[in-house]
């Protein structure tokens, strides 16, 4: 049988990036296909290849073994190609209806009037093969997450009146904010749609991707790495090819975590709270401990390091650093006494592109570095080689532009702005995010030779498995409030799964 | 070499080039005593590009700089008698106070420094409207040649004017590149949430960068009063587009980051340069706004960087 969709030997470059080098894929008439790999894999870049978001510059694209070249979205759209988002396209102040048929209206316009009507109608009987009940008139934030993402699934369904022919529909991470029946509710509809539709599945979740998908593609680094029928495959055995190795305690450091120190307490909040950020929270930080906040977007996680950073203030409750009460919440008071924040947004707020190694390095700490302000730059340039040693930077000098570095270089020229500076409180926002697999593990060394050293971490992590394999303590937020709080001694943690009960 | 690099040296190249024009049609410009000349006479509009440029470093615009330059010249022709020498000091003070303003309203209350600059320059020039009377004002010849007869002079045929300008130029240099707030002021404009992400109290550094530019362009319309002995309301008009110019064609973009106190350097020497050759074209001064309009936007579009930005109103 030909393959309805296939991508030959496809091809993307970004400046600096080869993001996806020589993929080959296909999808047969009413098979699922299940899509995974590590963050920064391709996964993403090839889901807008094949939607048309992005263009291929190298291999060819067939659809029913004729090439095609989708320019944008709306093309891919008319070759039956439809993505249903995981960061939720719907645009909440419209409603339902309106969503549904976005861009899509001029069908529905009588005598240069919308028909209202005719519209719900319409819609409706796309809600009804999402077997979703509800008024195509609400707005749509009065919607739950899961009714949204069944909203989404029925617009790209709209396809199936559209277009003749077969549908690719992408579903990217679609369970991610649901509770457990509703994701089984979801497959079964899935399941059902394939007489119509074929499916490529992208998630975190392996048993999830291996329970519904035919067939699964691995990726790493911008390549299949291995191509298997679900029946063969086993969660582990993914996970293995994801990242190359096992994904075991050794890939985290395990065996490195060693006992923090518990009567030395760096970070203590005594019932803060912030207007719509975060509630009632209460957490102790101790020299040698990483602890890690876990929950999904938006649920205070971020606020919480950006308070202990100075950066905005609690309207309630109490923050301590090592031991005294901080009354003005400003960054330099807080780097003062010995906070470090390495925030997510690496080349934004992270490290200033444009300025090279040692400026960046002493960007936080010129005060130390200058004499009336005049700055000793033979002593900045000479910090910032032991520390381009130190951490084996990867730098021609420490006069070369960080905005050139690599991404994991920056990350350690962020980190060494801080240890230099002899900061032991540091927070790191989403570390690794964007890192190959080396970086990663470089990272993960690092902290565990600052928890040796005495520093707390504060840990938002890129994925549940790290934030697992990293922490000695974990605290799950969900609506800006702790749900739940772990211990996690090395072969004693908690699963996946029980962290993700309390979240969602 | 990449265009990226090449890029850099773009200001510098374009002068020898302009330099080399205007030689070729009159071989006279080329003498040492005319080029001097030539330095001197733009160095007034330098010190105001000057101290823009910390505002234009920054990723901002300071739009007062001529109306505070007019009404320093009132204020120093009226302070002569009273203070001396002293009325230096209190002019630059005005100067300082007057862009610390426009950096306090444009970080603090967040307006934006196109506009919070070009209210504090309205205030300036009512100010020094009032202060004048709406006429122009002589000082006595005696008091200026006692208390400031050393901004006119001559040494060994080089311009006082000139020599303060570098003068003045080398301490700025010193702040951008060797003490901490030029540091700081890079960072803002390359990145200045990375800035904000490091602990720099960035509000202080913007705030200082503004009152700077006050501070420079009242010394620009202090050495201007001095050497025209007098001082109007309306007398530096005509000084904001060339001082604008001269910061951007030097190669500090609108963006930030880059460039700095030596790009205005050669880009105050490359608006002289055209400002010659236009006498030579007989272009009236008047129409030389026009030039100066054009070359504005061509300079702009060339240098600023779009990646920076993500909406332009």
């Amino acid at each position: 049988m030909i393959p309805m969709f296939e991508l030959k030997k496809v091809e993307k470059t970004f400046p600096g990036v080869r993001a996806l080098k020589g993929v080959d894929f296909e999808i047969k008439r009413g098979e699922i296909v299940g899509l995974v790999g590590e963050n920064g894999a391709g996964k993403s870049t090839l889901m807008k290849v094949i939607y048309g978001a992005y263009q291929h510059d190298g291999g060819e694209v067939l659809v029913d073994d004729k090439p095609v070249r989708f320019e944008n979205p709306r093309q891919a759209m008319e070759m039956g190609v439809g993505m249903v988002f995981q960061e939720q396209s719907l645009i909440s102040n419209l409603t339902v209806m309106e969503n549904i048929f976005l861009g899509f209206e001029q069908q529905f316009v009588r005598f240069g009037l919308m028909d209202w009507k005719h519209m719900a109608e319409a819609a409706r009987f796309q809600l009804a093969k999402v077997k979703l009940d509800i008024d195509p008139a609400t707005t749509t934030s009065e919607l739950s997450f899961a009714q949204r993402q069944l909203v989404e699934l029925a617009k790209v369904l709209t396809l199936e009146e559209r277009v003749d022919g077969d549908l690719v529909i992408l579903l990217d991470e679609p369970t991610s904010v649901l509770a457990k029946e509703e994701v089984e509710l979801l497959f079964k509809l899935v399941r059902e749609l394939t007489e119509r539709a074929s499916f490529i599945f992208v998630s975190h979740r392996m048993d999830e991707v291996i329970e519904l998908s035919d067939r699964i593609y691995v990726m790493k680094d911008g390549e299949v790495v291995d191509s298997l029928k679900a029946d063969d495959a086993d969660v582990d055995d993914i996970q293995h090819k994801m990242v190359g190795r096992n994904v075991d305690k050794e890939y985290y450091r395990e065996e490195k975590q060693k006992p923090f120190n518990k009567d030395q307490v760096l970070v203590e909040l005594d019932g803060i709270s912030r207007a719509s950020s975060y509630k009632d929270i209460s957490l102790k930080l101790h020299a040698g401990e990483v602890l890690c906040l876990v929950g999904t977007e938006g649920s205070g996680r971020e606020a919480i390091i950006r308070t202990i950073f100075g950066l905005n203030r609690p309207h309630l409750g109490q923050v301590s650093i090592k031991g005294e009460q901080v009354h003005t919440f400003k960054a330099n008071e807080m780097v003062d006494r010995g906070v470090g924040y390495i925030p997510r947004e690496r080349k934004i707020e992270g490290i200033v592109s444009g300025m090279n190694v040692y400026e960046n390095m002493t960007l936080s700490q010129m005060g130390r570095h200058s004499r009336f302000g005049v700055l000793n730059l033979a002593g900045e340039k000479k910090l910032a080689r032991k520390w381009i040693d130190r951490l084996s930077i990867k730098a021609s000098s420490e006069q070369a532009d960080c905005g050139n570095l690599s991404g994991g270089n920056q990350q350690k020229v962020v980190l060494a702005k801080w240890r230099s500076g002899g900061s032991n409180i540091i927070l790191l926002d989403h570390p690794t995010r964007g890192l190959d697999i080396g970086a990663k593990e470089d990272v993960y060394e690092m902290v565990r030779e600052m928890s040796d050293e005495g520093v707390g971490v504060i840990l938002i992590a890129d994925t549940l498995e790290e934030a697992i394999g990293l922490s000695h303590s974990i605290l799950v937020l969900k609506d800006g409030e702790i749900t739940k709080r772990f211990d996690c001694e090395p072969g004693n943690k908690p699963s996946l799964y029980d962290l993700v009960h309390y979240m969602v | 070499m990449t265009m990226d690099k090449l890029k850099k040296h773009f200001p510098w190249i374009t002068l020898i080039a302009l330099i080399g024009l205007v030689g070729i049609m009159d071989p006279n410009f080329l003498s040492l005593t005319n080029l001097i000349r030539l330095a001197a006479d733009i160095s007034t509009l330098f010190i105001m590009a000057l101290g823009m440029t910390f505002v234009i470093y920054i990723g901002g615009i300071d739009l007062s700089s001529q109306s505070v330059a007019n009404m320093t010249t009132v204020l120093a022709t009226l302070m002569l008698p009273i203070l001396g020498v002293g009325a230096a000091l209190f002019c630059i003070l005005i100067g300082f106070g007057f862009g610390f303003v426009s950096g306090f309203v444009s970080t603090k209350l967040k307006v934006p420094s196109f506009i919070s600059t070009l209210a504090v320059g309205g205030i300036a020039l009512s100010l020094g409207q009032y202060a004048s009377g709406q006429r122009a004002l002589y000082m006595n010849a005696e008091m200026r040649d006692q208390a400031f007869g050393w901004l006119v002079g001559n040494t060994a045929g080089i311009p006082h004017e000139l020599i303060i300008a570098l003068v003045l130029l080398a301490l700025a240099y010193f702040v951008e590149r060797r003490m901490t707030i030029g540091r700081a002021l890079k960072s803002i404009g390359a990145g200045e949430l990375a800035a904000v992400a490091s602990g720099l109290q960035v509000d202080r550094f913007k705030m200082f960068a503004f009152a700077l530019s006050g501070a420079f362009a009242a010394i620009a319309g202090l050495m201007f009063a001095v050497k025209l002995s007098g001082g109007s309301p309306v007398i530096a008009n005509g000084f904001l587009l060339p001082a604008i110019v001269a910061v951007l064609v030097g190669g500090t973009p609108l963006t930030g980051g880059v460039g700095g106190v030596l790009n205005t350097f050669i880009g105050a020497m490359i608006v002289a340069v055209v400002r010659t050759s236009m006498l030579y074209l007989e272009i009236k001064a008047t129409d030389q706004q026009i030039f100066f309009g054009i070359v504005l936007i061509v300079a702009i579009a060339l240098t600023i960087d779009r990646s920076k930005m993500k909406t332009v109103k």
